[in-house]
């Protein structure tokens, strides 16, 4: 007889994490190739801590269990190396990586969209997209914008939740960058009380009309508050229902996420083309949440329509079979203000650069402990307390270190 | 009078038992010599000194939670509701909860001392704030994490909603539950559901109608039989749970609508304080027989449920009136019969239900007005409870209920505690017995001095 106390395991996994490892191409000559080895974006270093590390730390500490890590075919032994690595087991030791390449070249990029499709199979709970750039700050835990996804895609039928972050304004004594201007922000409607994203201004509808933003008035008419801003920008933290994925099936002409996809999610709340069209994939009937019965007997809700519906809406209830589930197909937002903490995507070389003097001014360097690095560092050798020196590296005699990161095993002055 | 025992900062075991000179500060011959005042002043300013120094640098959670739970009033408090804060420590918040919560019920019936920064109402003190629902350690279901989060969010408010909406998430665990090897479903279920059970607890104090619906259903697992195969146990568990909620909840309502609606008559005036899921169907139904009848909606911050009572009863129909609670006095004279809603009812005839519905009662007794509270048996609790102060809620900060309108920013309009202000929303209130009437069940109309005949009805037609 088998005595063996094993322990149960009902885990019922409730996200996976979708990491997009893209080239980086924005962060050229950083990513280009050095000769031959590729040099992924994923694994350039902050303040000597690969940048895949940041987003990995964030979905462990959020409870979060299966990761799904999507990386060019280039890149995936250095990426791999990285993840069977000891640093890594350090930073987030109960995540449980999947990795997965995808054939694509430097000069042929596959869009975001795609590659979802390409591993649609792979997904089959409710999942999040982290980009592998995102820094989040550590006032903001990613299960501040999970709650928000849990309590509405159950309470009210959204099928998605976004992260927007306003732009960190330039500190004052950086001196401003001459050769690339920052990263565009695009205009975002959405509505402050529910945090519910609206509309997305889509490059393609700056290309066609850069003069005006036109608006659906149905949109209006639900939320009537709604708030225009411009210094908003994506985070490409999507949390979203798996119903999603079968929509994105409908649309094989959508390419990149965050510029169509998302903006065209945004449609079917208010649009009744679109929700009548999709409205059956993105909830379908089987889908319904038990909670019909208990929100019946809620004191804080009621089962009638809006106010905001024309008044053609209000007599077709009754003709439509009961139980008439209007879930609401929202996208919901949570925005970061800067005043609540740094955060940036490092995609541009400005943010790449602004991410690490950021990080430097939140530390102060002392000379390192173990004694092999600190016998390499010369003692006459001046290094400011705003600046970082890596592990082993030696630093040779007369040399000023200002404001700088220097990485592992380098070799500074004769 | 022996000063008030004090709890000490961390960990708290439970009043500290005995005068102020426990606490071990420098110099002991000099306390000795100092009146007991004195001392007392001595201790809450070293408290005090303790707290700030600990709300400043805080290094782990638990001992600044532990802090502040005791004295809800500090400022302090503020850092128990960032859910930031509560994702440091996970581990030592949950069996800080558990110490807490042993220690508050012993220390209940004791006044706690407040510190020196803010001085606070001691009646409600031994509360503690709401928490924001931490991350979940152990295997809790995605399904119990979401309805945590609903209730602590206030987005299923209500005894019944939230005894359907516990059920209802029970019946997709145990579905989704596998029993391990070597092991019964009917011995390991329990412990499997024990702690999302108190995940719920965490998140918003549960409910008499949620107890008893736990209680019926750890009978029913604990009797399930060991020879069936695991899928038809499970099958039969949740087809028990269907049951309870159509028989206890579903069929009582529609027994207690036809006998309430019997007694209104043409040309009442019937009066309510915010919303009951019950009275709400009694009205219902009773409008859709026929019966002319108007309807004074009562309600009161900061859920103000009336206004959704309104909207449901003015779009089937009914003349309404809406009014607050202090224009109760102007209006009582005109009310011909009072109904409402309750959230459990004791032995003791008392009824337990939102704050307000006491000085309803009262007011209509004061004006000879029947007082008619509609409840299912469910609702009833052995317990004998004689005031609103052992046992009761405070509703959490913010504007949780958007009663405000959408023009000006949430932050300038919602209050929130600070050095000389403290926000207290208690959330329900006792009825004494003999404010009220009759109470309406579906096991028949009953005086409130005979409640405790209740088991001994559902006994005879079970």
């Amino acid at each position: 007889m088998d005595f063996e106390e094993t322990p149960s395991k009902i885990t019922t996994k409730e996200f996976l994490a979708v990491v997009l490892a893209g080239f980086g191409n924005e962060l050229a000559p950083l990513t280009s190739n050095n000769g031959d080895e590729p040099c992924p974006k994923a694994l350039l270093p902050i303040v000597n801590k690969p940048m895949l590390d940041y987003p990995l730390a964030w979905l462990e500490a959020s409870g979060i269990r299966d990761v799904l890590l999507i990386c060019p075919a280039p890149h995936r032994a250095s990426v791999l190396h990285y993840i069977n690595s000891d640093s890594s087991a350090s930073s987030f030791p109960s995540l449980r990586i999947d990795l997965q390449a995808f054939d694509e070249s430097e000069n042929l990029t596959v869009g975001t969209c795609q590659l979802l499709r390409h591993f649609a199979h792979r997904i089959d709970q409710d999942f999040i997209i982290v980009p592998c750039d995102f820094i989040p700050p550590p006032s903001l835990p990613l299960s501040r914008v999970l709650n928000k996804f849990r309590t509405e895609a159950t309470y009210d039928g959204a099928i998605a939740t976004t992260l927007f972050f306003e732009q960190p304004k330039p500190d004052k004594t950086s001196t401003p960058e001459e050769w690339r201007s920052g990263p565009a922000s695009t205009s975002v409607v959405w509505d402050e009380k529910s945090g519910t994203l609206l509309h997305v201004d889509t490059p393609d509808e700056i290309d066609d009309d850069p003069e005006e933003m036109a608006l659906n008035m149905s949109l209006l008419r639900r939320y009537p508050r709604s708030k225009l801003s411009a210094n908003l920008q994506d985070a490409h933290v999507y949390v979203c229902r798996r119903t999603v994925l079968d929509v994105l099936k409908e649309k094989p002409r959508f390419d990149s996420i965050r510029e169509e996809f998302i903006p065209w999610l945004c449609t079917p709340q208010y649009n009744s083309r679109k929700r009548s069209k999709y409205g059956h994939i993105l909830n379908p009937l089987h889908n319904l949440p038990s909670q019909r019965l208990a929100l019946e007997h809620c004191t804080l809700h009621t089962g009638l329509p809006s106010a905001y519906e024309p008044q053609s809406a209000l007599s077709s209830p009754m003709d439509e079979v009961a139980p008439t589930e209007t879930s609401s197909l929202r996208v919901g937002v949570v925005v970061h203000r800067a005043s609540a903490g740094y955060t940036a995507r490092a995609n541009t070389l400005q943010t790449y650069l602004e991410l690490n003097r950021h990080f430097l001014s939140q530390t102060t360097y002392a000379l390192p402990i173990d004694s092999e690095s600190r016998s390499l560092i010369d003692p006459k050798a001046q290094i400011t307390s705003d600046s970082m020196v890596g592990h082993t590296t030696k630093v040779g005699e007369r040399t000023n270190i200002k404001k700088s990161v220097i990485g592992k095993h380098c070799v500074i002055g004769n | 009078m022996a000063p008030a025992p004090s709890l000490p900062i961390h960990p708290p075991n439970g009043p500290v038992n005995g005068d102020a000179s426990k606490q071990p500060p420098q110099g002991r011959s000099s306390q000795k010599s100092m009146t007991k005042a004195e001392r007392r002043e001595l201790q809450e300013k070293q408290r005090a000194a303790k707290a700030a120094a600990k709300a400043g640098g805080p290094v782990n959670g638990a001992p600044s939670k532990q802090a502040a739970k005791p004295t809800p009033q500090a400022t302090a408090a503020a850092t128990p509701k960032r859910p930031t804060k509560s994702n440091e420590a996970p581990a030592p918040t949950a069996s800080a909860l558990r110490t807490q919560t042993a220690a508050r019920a012993r220390a209940a019936s004791v006044s706690v001392p407040t510190p020196a920064n803010a001085r606070g109402l001691r009646i409600f003190s031994h509360f503690g704030l709401p928490k924001p629902v931490s991350v979940a350690k152990g295997d809790i279901h995605p399904t119990i994490l979401r309805l945590a989060l609903q209730f602590s969010e206030f987005k299923i408010t209500g005894a019944n909603a939230r005894c359907i909406a516990t059920l209802s998430a029970f019946k997709t665990v145990i579905q989704d539950y596998a029993t391990p090897p070597n092991n019964t479903l009917s011995r390991h279920l329990m412990t499997y559901l024990s702690p999302q059970i108190s995940h719920l607890v965490a998140a918003r104090p549960m409910s008499v109608t949620m107890g008893n619906a736990i209680r019926q259903l750890k009978l029913e697992i604990s009797g399930s039989d060991i020879d069936l195969p695991e899928q038809d146990a499970k099958d039969a568990l949740c087809q028990k749970i269907d049951n309870y909620i159509r028989d206890r909840i579903i069929i009582a309502d529609q027994v207690i609508e036809e006998t309430a609606g019997n007694k209104i008559k043409d040309g009442d005036v019937i009066l309510t304080y915010a919303r009951s899921s019950v009275v709400q169907k009694v009205l219902l139904g009773a409008h859709a027989e026929g019966r002319q009848f108007s309807v004074i909606v009562v309600d009161s911050r900061p859920m103000l449920e009336g206004k959704r009572l309104l909207s449901v009863l003015a779009s089937a129909g009914i003349q309404c009136t809406y009014i607050l609670l202090p224009a109760l006095g102007a209006i009582i004279t005109e009310v011909t019969l009072v109904l409402v809603g309750a959230h459990s009812i004791h032995s003791n005839g008392a009824v337990y239900s939102r704050a307000g519905t006491a000085l309803v009662a009262m007011m209509a007794k004061l004006h000879s007005v029947p007082v008619v509270v509609c409840c299912e048996t469910y609702k009833y609790s052995e317990t004998v409870q004689l005031d609103s102060f052992t046992k009761n809620e405070l509703a959490p900060q913010g504007d949780l209920f958007s009663s405000f309108p959408s023009v000006k920013a949430r932050d300038s309009l919602t209050l929130e505690n600070d050095e000389h202000l403290e926000i207290l929303n208690p959330l329900y209130d006792l009825t004494p017995p003999n404010c009220i009437t009759a109470v309406v069940t579906e096991v028949g109309v009953i005086p409130p001095n005979s409640i405790g005949s209740i088991p001994v009805a559902l006994g005879r037609l079970l």
